[in-house]
């Protein structure tokens, strides 16, 4: 299906290169048609994850606004860097834009040495849902809060949690910095994976994306990882309230090449306020537990550069480096 | 029961039975196609489904589910391309077959065997979702590391006349399956700097370029032969060429319940997924058989473990998601935001809150079965055309489709890159009698040993005689110990057979013994 999709959007930049060079279409009135062809939204996931979901419904919503279709194309790689290189070489005129978390930009350049894209290098047409990324336990846990965990892990050393990515492990190893805990880091590769060595009992604590919220009568949360309180749990403290300034912000962000023209990136942008408001979209979300926070185009970009220099400084002072 | 009925009653009308031969349709054309698997299929019609009531809905993409496990085996044994990775072993056979004018019948098989494995595996969630999900939760990593390691030295013992080169090509699979992010790390291993493939080889990509484009360089290279041996297969093709005997049912009718068993533990258990389903089932009918040395050349019944392990695996995948909210697969990951977006909630609550639906997705299921039976009959009669088509006519659209199948799921070229990579290495593994199979079987299952070991070294907080709170692991253990020293005695055949290989009556008699010390 995509094929199809992605060779009718080949033809119309092929068709719409033929007409520049007879005609040479003055930018201005390119810009204020725009759209006139379909919108190619890359997405750095492959298909059937939870982004690829939120891009599906977000695209959806966007080509009943515009009056255009925007098409999926999935680039799975490096948690979207391979997409954000793709988006990085197309032409900044608003056909082709990135559907993805901002981690890839704001985190992961130093937790891996791989990614490495700065703020500075795309436009932002604006940010819609947030992760609720979380320290969760089984309900039965007998804590209810990182200090609790402590008591607890200092009468069981050796008990174990799952790690799903790098920041896991900055959490893990800043706590037990702090206090000395022992505890094994155990490896996992998925959110399903997690879930399941929580539910199973083989480990006490687990970093999660937000997907334990699916579990509340089984899972619960003992701290959110983010600067602000979870939505699912708003009773549960940051884990800056509960005493390490360790915060880190992730959100789905509509990113577009670097240099697209200011009247584009606003309709871009209404159209993304548009989801806001959608019932339909708003049902994919709530049937993840994924918050709607839209931020518009000046917002997203501010929270982008605000947000790559904190999560910079708190890894450094961990003492993680890129590898 | 009662609410079985119901399911029935709500599900025998014209618009939901219309949605689900939709699905099941849907399924069948894109499991036929290389690269288009089902979690794509379910992912890209999760939007379409929105307009329908849930039962159409969750038919539909369940359809969609099962469809094209059925549908992966018509390109598999028609132009040896798997149109899902874990088809492979059935091209293994199936394509043999073909060659042989016995197309139809290795069809027919492939999709008997791929009703049978699915209706009795979804009878199995049916009867068994609740009480056998208690005990999918003990299996941790420190069991499923127990079991992978037991499944890769039973599987490495099967691998063709020469165990040592058996061997190498399995620890050339584990070899490749080890480039990428390191999980413990997040250090990347044999990249090289390519950033493609920080996520590791894709087995997608890896599989076409070793099984399909492999075999169209070597069919192209002796042509002519195939050729002559094509106009002959359009003439001479026999009525029991095209239909499965009773006596291929007798001999098949064990193969696809023990196919059907293996699958739907493999579905039931957490992070195997349908390629190890069907390379397990494959390679313990080879090695129960008493003419293992005949797999690979055509054995109808080499079909029939492959198709009906890989067709049980999808509805018992969905035993722990339906007891226990926990996906054990990629697809039922997939579908439980489907459930969700149409207000059913996976898990134990499902049965008691809304026991209705529930009942119309079992009865849903089951005429889901029926119709991949009637979709695939009439869909194969016209897919078996194909092998009529000279092969040099069919060479070119293979390599055409086998490029698309490794493009789609990465929109990347640099899938091609590694699809031809792998030509070139599925070439020489031909030619040089290396097994692909086991090179297959230690990628797949070589990365999730690694993970499972690593994660059990942490939960046993890296002391040995913790393993003693894990009583599942340890009988498995002793299994894999069992089972080399079994491999070792009767290694000494295995070596006897390589050299009697110019003399093929020995052999028969010579694998019968080991068979019998099984």
């Amino acid at each position: 299906m995509t094929h199809f999709d992605r060779r009718s959007v080949l033809a119309a930049t092929l068709a719409l290169a033929m007409g520049c060079a007879g005609l040479a279409a003055s930018d201005a009135l390119a810009e204020a048609d725009y759209p006139t062809r379909p919108i190619t939204m890359l997405v750095g996931y492959g298909a059937g994850g939870q982004t690829d979901l939120v891009a599906r419904a977000t695209a959806h919503v966007m080509s009943d606004k515009l009056g255009q279709p925007v098409n999926v194309v999935n680039k799975p790689g490096v948690g979207g860097a391979v997409a954000a290189r793709e988006l990085k070489r197309a032409a900044p005129d608003g056909y082709t834009v990135l559907f993805n978390s901002n981690a890839m930009i704001n985190l992961a350049p130093f937790l891996m040495k791989n990614a490495y894209f700065a703020p500075d290098e795309f436009d932002y047409a604006g940010m819609i849902t947030a992760f609720q990324l979380a320290i969760a336990a089984p309900k039965d846990a007998p804590f209810d809060d990182i200090a609790g965990y402590v008591a607890w892990a200092e009468k069981n050393p050796g008990s174990s949690a799952a790690a799903l990515a790098p920041e896991a492990r900055l959490y893990i190893n800043e706590i037990v910095k702090k206090t000395g805990i022992k505890v094994n880091i155990v490896p996992v590769q998925s959110g399903s994976e997690m879930i399941n060595a929580l539910l199973g009992g083989q480990v006490m604590v687990a970093y999660s994306g937000g997907i334990h919220y699916r579990y509340p009568d089984q899972l619960k949360t003992i701290a959110a990882t983010t600067t602000f309180r979870h939505p699912s749990a708003p009773d549960v403290p940051t884990i800056e309230e509960q005493g390490y300034p360790l915060g880190m912000d992730t959100r789905t962000t509509l990113m577009l090449p670097k240099g697209t023209p200011q009247a584009v990136i606003d309709k871009l942008t209404a159209a993304l306020k548009a989801c806001a408001g959608d019932p339909n979209f708003k049902k994919v979300t709530d049937a993840a537990d994924i918050p709607i926070q839209y931020l518009d185009a000046a917002a997203a970009t501010k929270e982008m550069i605000d947000s790559t220099a904190k999560n910079k400084a708190i890894v450094e002072a961990a003492g993680v480096v890129a590898k | 029961m009662d609410y079985l009925i119901i399911g029935f009653q709500d599900v025998l009308n014209p618009t939901t039975l219309f949605w689900v031969t939709v699905g099941v349709t849907l399924g069948y054309v894109l499991g036929a196609l290389p690269g288009l698997g089902k979690a794509t299929g379910v992912a890209v019609a999760i939007p379409l489904t929105f307009y329908l009531e849930p039962a159409a809905a969750l038919g539909m993409l369940i359809g969609i589910a099962k469809g094209s496990g059925a549908g992966s085996a018509v390109s598999a044994i028609l132009l040896n391309t798997p149109g899902e990775p874990s088809s492979a072993p059935t091209a293994l056979d199936g394509y043999p077959l073909a060659r042989q004018g016995k197309a139809q019948k290795a069809l027919k098989m492939g999709l008997y065997a791929s009703v049978i494995g699915d209706l009795l595996s979804t009878l199995v969630l049916i009867g068994l979702a609740a009480p056998l999900a208690r005990y999918a939760l003990l299996i941790g990593p420190v069991e499923l590391c127990a079991i992978l390691l037991f499944s890769l030295t039973f599987i490495g013992g099967l691998s063709g006349n020469s165990m040592i080169k058996g061997m190498i090509a399995a620890a050339f699979g584990v070899f490749f399956a080890t480039v990428g992010l390191e999980t413990e790390t997040f250090v990347t291993r044999l990249t090289f700097g390519v950033l493609e493939l920080d996520d590791g080889l894709s087995l997608v990509p890896l599989a076409i370029g070793m099984l399909a484009v492999a075999e169209m360089i070597i069919q192209a290279g002796n042509i002519a032969a195939l050729d002559h041996e094509s106009s002959q297969i359009v003439d001479g093709a026999e009525r029991e060429d095209r239909i499965v005997t009773g006596a291929e049912w007798r001999r098949c009718i064990p193969v696809i319940l023990r196919g059907t068993l293996i699958g739907s533990i493999v579905g039931i258990l957490p992070g195997l997924g349908a390629s190890v389903g069907s390379f397990l089932s494959y390679g313990a009918t080879k090695k129960a058989s008493k003419t293992p040395e005949k797999y690979g050349t055509g054995m109808i019944e080499g079909v029939a473990a492959a198709e009906s392990a890989d067709n049980a695996v999808v509805p018992s995948s969905l035993v722990p998601l339906f007891a226990l909210g926990i996906p054990g697969s990629v697809i039922a990951a997939i579908l439980i935001a489907a459930f969700i977006l149409h207000g059913l909630t996976p898990g134990p609550l499902m049965f008691q809150q809304q026991p209705r639906l529930v009942a119309d997705v079992y009865a849903s299921m089951i005429c889901a079965s029926f119709i991949m039976l009637a979709i695939g009959y009439f869909g194969q009669s016209l897919f078996a055309l194909i092998i009529k088509v000279p092969l040099r006519h069919i060479i070119p659209a293979v390599l055409l489709l086998c490029s698309v199948g490794a493009y789609m799921e990465t929109s990347s070229v640099f899938s091609i890159y590694v699809m031809l990579a792998f030509t070139v290495i599925g070439f020489f593994a031909r030619k040089l009698d290396f097994s692909f199979v086991t090179f297959l079987i230690g990628f797949v299952i070589g990365p999730k040993l690694e993970l499972t070991f690593r994660q059990s070294l942490q939960l046993l907080d890296h002391r040995a005689d913790n393993l003693i709170h894990h009583p599942i692991a340890v009988v498995f253990i002793v299994l894999t110990v069992v089972t080399v020293l079994w491999l070792g005695r009767s290694g000494g055949g295995g070596i006897t057979q390589a050299s009697a290989e110019a003399l093929p009556q020995a052999v028969g008699p010579a694998s019968g013994q080991t068979n019998e010390k099984q």
